[in-house]
């Protein structure tokens, strides 16, 4: 009699063999969906805009201009894309503390421009980007 | 010997495994998952995207191309660029603290990815451009 008993107790568990199912195959649904996309990338934000003035005794920024034929000029020398570090390093001999100026046309090449930002980020070089409105 | 029987039955039954601590863990990853899954729209184009030495990692969730031919390319269609506040907008509502990544490719306009970066950070969005990885 009591093992009879007994016996019904274990047929009153719930099966949760189709529930693990389902629960797996979820569980496999998720897996192979999440991408876990990591990019690697630069931030070429302009500063935000300062209220205040520049204070008077800063020193003027070294002007890097690229224009629309990927042409580049180092405070107006024209200049090779290899060689606009070293132009601006002697620029900053003289003035160490001066920023670079990014001036850049719309039809300059995004390969360049951002080669010229992660030289100077580099190297420490304080630098920021501005468009050439004329044209 | 009709006793017997159920004595092997019984016996059957005690062999099975318990699969409830299984359970636990496998709703644990399930969980888990469906959590952390951001649904990633990928642009649907390559770019060949600059080198730079001083990138840093972020896991974006909008990804915004920008080929050669200077199309924008969002979740797989070219858009035009005033179209693209209005689909910024809607990927915004799927995920609203989500970061953006342009990935620009070496031939495409710098005037125009400035245009997207400008128009990402208006809306306030964190945005960097892509680097080859």
């Amino acid at each position: 009699m009591r093992r009879r008993q007994k016996h019904q107790d274990d047929q009153a568990e719930v099966n949760m063999t189709p529930m693990l199912d389902i629960v797996f195959i979820l569980l496999i649904f998720f897996i192979v969906t999440a991408t876990f996309l990591s990019e690697e990338g630069i931030d070429m934000r302009p500063p935000q805009d300062n209220p205040n003035d520049p204070p008077p005794d800063a020193a003027p920024p070294i002007v890097v201009q690229v224009d629309g034929d990927n042409e580049i000029f180092v405070n107006q020398v024209r200049t090779d894309v290899d060689r606009v570090l070293s132009a601006v390093n002697r620029f900053r001999a003289e003035e160490p503390n001066s920023a670079v100026l990014l001036e850049v046309y719309d039809e300059a090449h995004h390969g360049i421009i951002v080669q010229i930002w992660d030289e100077m980020g580099a190297n420490g070089v304080p630098i920021s980007i501005q468009r050439t409105n004329e044209g | 010997m009709a006793r017997r029987a159920s004595r092997v039955n019984t016996d059957e039954e005690d062999v099975e495994l318990n699969m409830t601590p299984m359970l636990d863990v496998v709703f644990i990853l399930l969980i888990f998952f469906i959590v952390t899954s951001v649904f990633i729209k990928e642009p649907g184009v390559d770019t060949t995207r600059p080198d730079a030495v001083t990138e840093e990692g972020e896991n974006p969730s909008m990804l915004v191309a920008v080929t050669a031919d200077n199309e924008i390319w969002v979740n797989r269609r070219v858009y035009e660029m005033n179209e693209l506040r209005g689909v910024i907008e809607q990927l915004l509502q799927e995920n609203p603290l989500g970061k953006a990544m342009i990935q620009g490719d070496e031939g495409a306009n710098i005037g125009l990815i400035l245009d997207v970066q400008e128009l990402l950070s208006e809306m306030e969005v964190e945005v960097k451009i892509s680097t080859l990885q």
